[in-house]
């Protein structure tokens, strides 16, 4: 691989495929409503795996908001839903989703198929249950509700016990549901299967993600935020397996020659929260200053198997307590006191210089907490952090020239530090 | 006395349990008089009001024989900010009470576990011992409590007691020892029954229903426009006494279950159900209209408004239904005059 290639792309070629892949997922959507196969809108947090193990198309409303803000259609589809008298306040990937529903667009642009059921959960948000409930009420279609328990601070080990087995229940509950819903029955050989290839897919996620520890940094944003969609879509297919290890091959041949995403990398990010999907260009933006982003909790987020108990054994084995517990701790609902935990260690591991968070205007559980997170990481580590107040999908609640200016001052002040 | 505090969006937490522990519930309430600065260190702005309002007193320091606060599962508020709280809040005794979301048996099993880790915390944390008689006990006064609460309630739409008056009553209930509490409202019931019906004939008789209300000065206010609220479904007010506790079950379990039968809030599912109920009463108590408040940013009650505004209106015989989001001052209160004005003339 050349040095002008890089110069002049930085994404890697195996990130093109990415299209492909994401075109395979809608292809077999779109299937899936030709031939009358059970199909299934699904909340992030859902154990996705166990659709596809029980033959039944799922479809992630989310991923398709995000759609629609990156081709600049979300602000129409959040004003529709607006004058239906949902609140300018409410999360503007659900309002998103009501317009795009109500509008009858095409995929392309973030239009979604009605399902045959719904499948939430609160285990990252309440939203996501209230969402699935108005629209199971609007278009007619039953809903199934994971209730995952908070697990915070404070948590002891007997009530983490009592905490996994009720998901488990749940969860178990949630089978008999699918199967009254569309006539198909649990295969426990298929669900194995499925769950080893959402393990595998997890783990190549997890290695790429590793290599980015290199200095400099192999990916950017511009391969891992849209390179998670698979993760989240469609996690138990082999084909998105081949294209994170065709990524992984190349990032790593970038490591092997000491390339970087960037050409000069001068300062290494952290982005805590969800991107401004209408405005990605804000993350280029970044590169100017040879600021590159190393690290995402929300794109790591979806590679789920972050807790050392659920191994691989335990997967195949007993797959549904393992996705019950994974439901337990990941990411997106890490207690404060982890959380805080889990970036320090992150910002060693990937020697990150400096946090950027996005206050998130849509996302009051990803927000909530993140005053604290940046006062202890830059009063007890001397972490520099800088939150950012947006919104990932509303481009009203963006003040480009606000957040210029303070990623600008931010930079000045890592360029300090690295001068003493 | 000792006290514990409990945070709770829903008014989910078992009194009981704490009233067996020997120990005074009191429901942290917000004061709107009060402005928010320390809890916006810690909370962004765009977060609901009510909730930085009382984490903003909890930094402040609490009434001293306050020992412990639980927070209990409401809304993504009171889940998410229980890590902060426990971060800057000065008490030894905190404990999240996850209430479950569904209301089934698997629900149950489990809210009837969380009670019980409650009841194994606060034993060994104040060296107590929580006995099934003594949650008998409890559950005894708090039905006696509950009774007297309904038969006052009835007063609003006799158009004897206001329904101002009946908010500070209820909210004095959740605040107070509740064997005070129980005299108080013995004595008030046997006052209020001397009392002769409003002179004034043309209030409009309204079902309040919403997030959160504990400023009886927006009653009173309500009030001042001409409207009595007959009727609601309102933690301080009927979701805190509409049905009872079976005294003949196994207590712990009693008590899961009471909390898991009573008129649902927009915070748990299916919340939609909350419809059924405001109908039923609404008609019931031959409400003139239905008014919805929404606190500044309160999720819940947001995401479910279309849905009762278009039920509302597809009824046989529609309901006037008027929603409000509102600011918590009382400043802002006046703004609102001119919507209410406007409602209280199509009624
Ligand atoms: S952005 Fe936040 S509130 Fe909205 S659906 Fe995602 S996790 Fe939930
Ligand atoms: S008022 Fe609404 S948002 Fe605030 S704590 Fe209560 S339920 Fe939650």
């Amino acid at each position: 691989m050349s040095k002008a290639y890089v110069k002049k792309s930085k994404l890697l070629k195996a990130t093109l495929g990415l299209k492909n892949i994401m075109g395979r997922h809608f292809l077999a959507i779109e299937q899936a409503i030709r031939d009358g196969t059970p199909t299934a809108w699904a909340t992030s947090g859902t154990p996705v795996e166990l659709l596809y193990a029980m033959d039944v198309q799922p479809m992630l409303p989310e991923n398709s908001a995000t759609i629609s803000a990156a081709r600049k259609y979300s602000q129409k589809f959040i004003e529709l839903a607006e004058d239906q008298g949902f609140s300018y306040d409410l999360c503007s990937y659900f309002k998103t989703n009501i317009g795009a529903v109500e509008s009858n667009v095409d995929v392309t642009i973030g239009g979604i198929n009605k399902p045959t059921f719904m499948l939430s959960s609160d285990v990252i948000c309440d939203t996501h249950v209230n969402w699935f409930q108005v629209q199971a009420e609007r278009m007619n279609v039953p809903h199934f509700t994971i209730d995952v328990p908070h697990v915070v601070s404070n948590t002891n080990n007997r009530q983490y016990n009592y905490f996994k087995k009720y998901v488990a229940e749940q969860v178990w509950e949630l089978l008999d549901f699918i199967q009254e819903v569309t006539g198909h029955e649990m295969n426990m050989e298929r669900s194995k299967e499925v769950a080893k290839n959402s393990y595998d897919l997890s783990m190549v996620w997890q290695e790429i993600y590793e290599l980015r520890k290199n200095i400099p940094c192999p990916i950017s944003t511009k391969d891992t935020f849209g390179g998670l969609f698979p993760l989240f879509t469609m996690p138990g297919l082999k084909a998105p397996i081949k294209l994170y290890k065709r990524m992984y091959r190349e990032a790593k041949a970038r490591v092997d020659a000491g390339i970087g995403a960037l050409e000069q990398e001068n300062y290494r990010l952290m982005f805590e929260g969800i991107p401004f999907w209408y405005n990605l260009k804000y993350f280029a933006m970044l590169e100017k200053y040879g600021a590159i982003i190393v690290y995402e909790p929300y794109t790591y987020a979806f590679s789920k198997f972050m807790n050392p108990n659920v191994t691989k054994d335990m997967l195949l084995n007993k797959p549904i307590e393992a996705m019950s517990e994974l439901m337990l701790s990941f990411w997106y609902i890490f207690d404060l006191k982890t959380r805080i935990q889990k970036f320090k260690e992150t910002v060693d591991e990937w020697k990150i210089d400096g946090v950027l968070l996005h206050n998130n205007m849509s996302c009051r559980p990803n927000a909530c907490g993140l005053y604290d997170l940046k006062r202890r990481l830059s009063d007890d580590y001397d972490i520099p952090c800088l939150i950012i107040t947006s919104d990932m999908n509303d481009p009203r609640k963006m003040n480009e020239t606000q957040v210029s200016n303070q990623i600008e001052s931010f930079i000045e002040i890592l360029h300090k530090r690295k001068k003493k | 006395m000792k006290k514990i505090a409990y945070f709770d969006a829903g008014i989910i937490t078992p009194e009981e349990i704490l009233i067996a522990a020997d120990l005074v519930p009191i429901r942290l309430l917000g004061n709107p008089n009060i402005g928010i600065d320390k809890a916006n260190e810690h909370i962004p702005p765009t977060h609901c009001v009510w909730a930085r309002n009382i984490l903003e007193q909890a930094i402040e320091g609490l009434d001293s024989d306050i020992k412990g606060v639980i927070v209990t599962h409401g809304c993504d508020c009171t889940n998410r900010e229980f890590d902060i709280w426990l971060e800057c809040v000065d008490l030894d005794f905190m404990f999240f009470l996850n209430a479950p979301l569904k209301r089934d048996k698997t629900s149950l099993k489990f809210f009837v576990k969380d009670i019980k880790e409650l009841i194994t915390q606060l034993e060994e944390h104040f060296n107590v011992n929580i006995t099934n008689e003594k949650i008998i006990e409890a559950i005894k006064l708090m039905n006696k409590i509950r009774n007297l609460l309904k038969e006052i309630s009835e007063y609003r739409s006799k158009m004897t007691l206001k329904g101002s008056e009946f908010h500070h009553i209820v909210k004095n209930v959740q605040q107070k020892d509740k064997k005070e509490a129980l005299k108080m409202l013995e004595d008030k019931l046997e006052e209020i029954k001397t009392r002769t019906p409003f002179t004034d004939k043309n209030l409009k008789k309204i079902f309040l229903t919403g997030s959160v209300i504990d400023d009886t000065e927006f009653i009173k206010f309500l009030e001042s426009l001409g409207y009595q609220i007959v009727q609601d479904d309102l933690c301080i007010g009927t979701r805190y006494f509409w049905i009872n506790v079976d005294e003949t079950e196994k207590p712990i379990k009693a008590l899961a279950k009471y909390h898991l039968s009573k008129p649902i809030y927009s915070t748990k599912v299916p919340s939609q159900k909350r419809f059924d109920f405001v109908k039923e009463l609404a008609a019931k108590y031959n409400v003139d209209g239905v008014v919805n408040i929404a606190q500044k940013f309160c999720e819940p009650i947001l995401y479910d408004h279309p849905f009762m505004a278009k039920k509302f209106k597809e009824l046989k015989n529609p309901i006037p239904y008027l929603f409000i989001e509102m600011e918590y001052n009382r400043e802002s209160y006046k703004q609102l005059a001119t919507r209410f004005e406007a409602f209280a003339e199509i009624i």
